[in-house]
């Protein structure tokens, strides 16, 4: 059909191997990040283990959360879903369009939301009881200020984070968000959080200082996995 | 081809009787799927003693087919419960991914979506973006909105690398900083944004910033030509609007900026009677009746848009042969205010008459379409004024001196106002409350 003859013909286009470009605000002032297809993919694969490990299968619906301007992190989460076939509803990270998130909460069979932001949980706790609202939801994975709102709520809930220009999502253990070890090394300096691009990585090499605030946790996760942890402050 | 101006041109040059041709083939193809696999299809054919086999040709489908607007859909969800109004052709677990409008009318309603590559909404965009001079390996700021969905997909189909930067209402600062380190060839411009950079445009220069933008678009409600002159030619800046295809896609300008270009091959546009059935006279004001010709999971077949167009088959001076259209407004935007008729583009030019309020932030709040005084709500810029008493004398002579109707006001900083926006993509212009 026509939109899939449209993008064969941008197919035949020449693609340069860099996909993402970002700043990556630190206190000494921005580093620059490059993400190409291959980071992209790999991200991608990690990110489909992190979610099968929530449960997440072919047929199930989801709502992802999140803004135009993180693409970088949330384009592997939604090829992730889509290689589990899991549907995915698209919704604004922004707290005034907590509308939105209701709406598809209310309308759709929602098996998990992805990425709930603590502004759309504040927004929401102007016109209901977030507990109430999301309790039933089986798997939700918020940003850290939403994650520890919802669990104030008494609302079950792991982190997904952004986390400078690496995705960071907690297990069902709940012990700290994974940063996948293959792609990066995560540490603490004067209580920043610290991220290194692996070799694999097209930023290789390239220290990122981060404002983010929190600790890491390098033992093994009761989970199985030997990724680092990041609790955030 | 990259120095192509099309990006597909066997098909965007293609001739009418082709493309006819075309759509042709596609309605009736889908007309038989659609009452299989549509149980909203189904229920609203079968009420008017329409059947398939009555369609054998385009001239059928308009004649039988009937149209139907938002309301006949939400009464269909209402009453089923059907979160999709019955329009899914597929199973809910067989889709890709769920959109939603932009809800500025009221509750967001669903687009069900399946595709490969591309979201279907960006990949309808790319022989636009193509048009305004996107090419591989160019730079391409992230927009705001994900509601329907993340349109990255489509600038990395072009080969374009996208840089990631907040550049909603409010972070204007942020994106000239990244305008200014990246150097960007596209990004978009949504009206709060421009209202924004038209506030700092004494502390930067704008020119030079954009000066690496090979264009910018903007979309959502129409701009003023005021500003538009102010981002062409202050800020160096081409603008291309676009517009909603009726919920099938987008329509946008090409470089010679006259009309909205329709993609015909993905959608059956028709201009009828706003009150009738009947088509209007090609160039004459009608409604936009559209038919998705290139939608696997849940297409709109002759639905109603509510908005009010101009129609031309004429070929473009790009050389396209689509279908062009010229909004003039919405259905139902006409208020009548003790039987007064008044529409938004009198307001607009009184508001935008006062320095102060010179960006045009206005909303007439009606509770129904028919009132019997006019408020508007005026947003204006704190730092040129501190006597809104005086402001307001002056808006209430421009209004009414324009409308004929004594209006009532409702001032706010242009802040405030817009931080009432509930949309990336659109500021409401009449809002209930």
């Amino acid at each position: 059909m026509a939109r899939q003859e449209t993008l064969s013909r941008a197919c035949m286009l020449d693609h340069p191997p860099i996909a993402y470009l970002l700043a990556v605000p630190g206190p000494e002032g921005a580093v620059d990040c490059e993400v190409g297809w291959d980071d992209l993919a790999r991200d991608a694969a990690w990110t489909q283990e992190r979610l099968e490990a929530h449960g997440l299968k072919r047929g199930q619906q989801v709502a992802v959360s999140f803004s135009g301007h993180e693409g970088v992190w949330f384009q592997p989460v939604i090829e992730a879903l889509r290689n589990l076939g899991v549907v995915y509803g698209s919704v604004e990270a922004m707290g005034w369009d907590h509308v939105r998130t209701r709406v598809f909460h209310r309308e759709l069979d929602l098996h998990a939301i992805l990425g709930l932001s603590g502004e759309t949980l504040e927004a929401l706790s102007g016109q209901v009881m977030i507990g109430d609202l999301l309790r039933d939801t089986p798997v939700i994975l918020a940003r850290p200020e939403g994650a520890e709102r919802l669990r104030n709520a008494g609302v079950s809930a792991a982190v997904l984070s952004t986390l400078g220009p690496a995705l960071a999502i907690e297990c069902p253990e709940r012990a700290g968000a994974h940063v996948n070890r293959a792609e990066w090394t995560v540490g603490e300096r004067e209580g920043r959080l610290v991220l290194m691009a692996a070799a694999v990585r097209t930023a290789a090499g390239r220290e990122f200082v981060l404002e983010t605030r929190g600790t890491v946790r390098t033992e093994r996760c009761a989970c199985g996995s030997d990724d680092p942890r990041v609790v955030f402050a | 081809m990259p120095e192509d101006r099309y990006l597909e041109p066997a098909v965007e040059t293609m001739s009418r009787t082709a493309l006819r041709e075309l759509q042709e083939k596609r309605v009736l193809d889908l007309v038989p799927a659609a009452y299989e696999n549509s149980p909203f299809y189904r229920e609203l054919w079968d009420s008017h003693g329409v059947h398939p086999r009555d369609i054998s040709s385009l001239e059928d489908f308009r004649e039988r087919i009937p149209s139907f607007g938002k309301d006949v859909l939400r009464a269909y969800r209402a009453r089923t419960g059907d979160p999709f109004g019955g329009l899914l052709h597929v199973q809910p677990s067989e889709l890709n991914s769920i959109t939603s409008s932009s809800g500025t009318t009221g509750d967001p309603e669903f687009f069900a979506e399946i595709w490969d590559g591309a979201p279907p909404l960006v990949t309808a965009q790319l022989r636009d973006l193509w048009e305004l001079g996107l090419r591989p390996g160019d730079r391409v700021l992230s927009p705001p909105g994900t509601f329907r969905n993340l349109m990255d997909y489509g600038y990395h189909a072009l080969g374009a690398v996208v840089i990631s930067t907040n550049t909603w209402f409010g972070r204007m600062r942020e994106t000239l900083e990244a305008v200014r380190r990246y150097r960007p060839a596209y990004m978009q411009l949504m009206y709060p944004q421009l209202v924004e950079l038209e506030h700092m445009e004494k502390e930067y220069d704008l020119k030079e910033l954009f000066s690496s933008l090979k264009g910018a678009s903007c979309a959502g409600q129409p701009i003023s030509p005021r500003m538009r002159q102010k981002v062409q030619n202050e800020w160096g800046v081409e603008l291309y609007e676009y517009t909603s295809a009726a919920d099938t896609g987008t329509a946008w300008e090409c470089r010679e900026h006259d009309g909205f270009h329709l993609w015909e091959d993905t959608v059956f546009a028709e201009c009828l009677n706003p009150s009738g059935n009947e088509p209007v006279e090609e160039g004459q004001i009608g409604e936009l009746v559209a038919t998705d010709l290139d939608n696997r999971a849940a297409p709109l077949i002759r639905y109603r848009s509510e908005d009010l167009v101009r129609v031309s088959n004429e070929t473009c001076g790009c050389g396209r042969t689509h279908g062009r259209m010229w909004v003039s407004g919405r259905r139902g935007d006409e208020t009548l205010v003790g039987g007064r008729p008044v529409v938004l583009g009198d307001v607009w030019q009184a508001v935008e008459a006062e320095p102060e309020t010179v960006a045009g932030v206005f909303q007439i709040v009606r509770p129904a379409r028919e009132v019997d005084r006019l408020l508007v709500r005026v947003g204006y810029d704190p730092f040129l004024t501190t006597d809104t008493a005086d402001l307001a004398d002056r808006l209430r002579a421009g209004i009414g001196g324009r409308t004929g109707v004594e209006p009532e006001l409702e001032l706010h900083t242009e802040e405030e106002l817009m931080q009432t926006v509930r949309s990336v993509a659109k500021f409401p212009r009449v809002v209930k409350r």
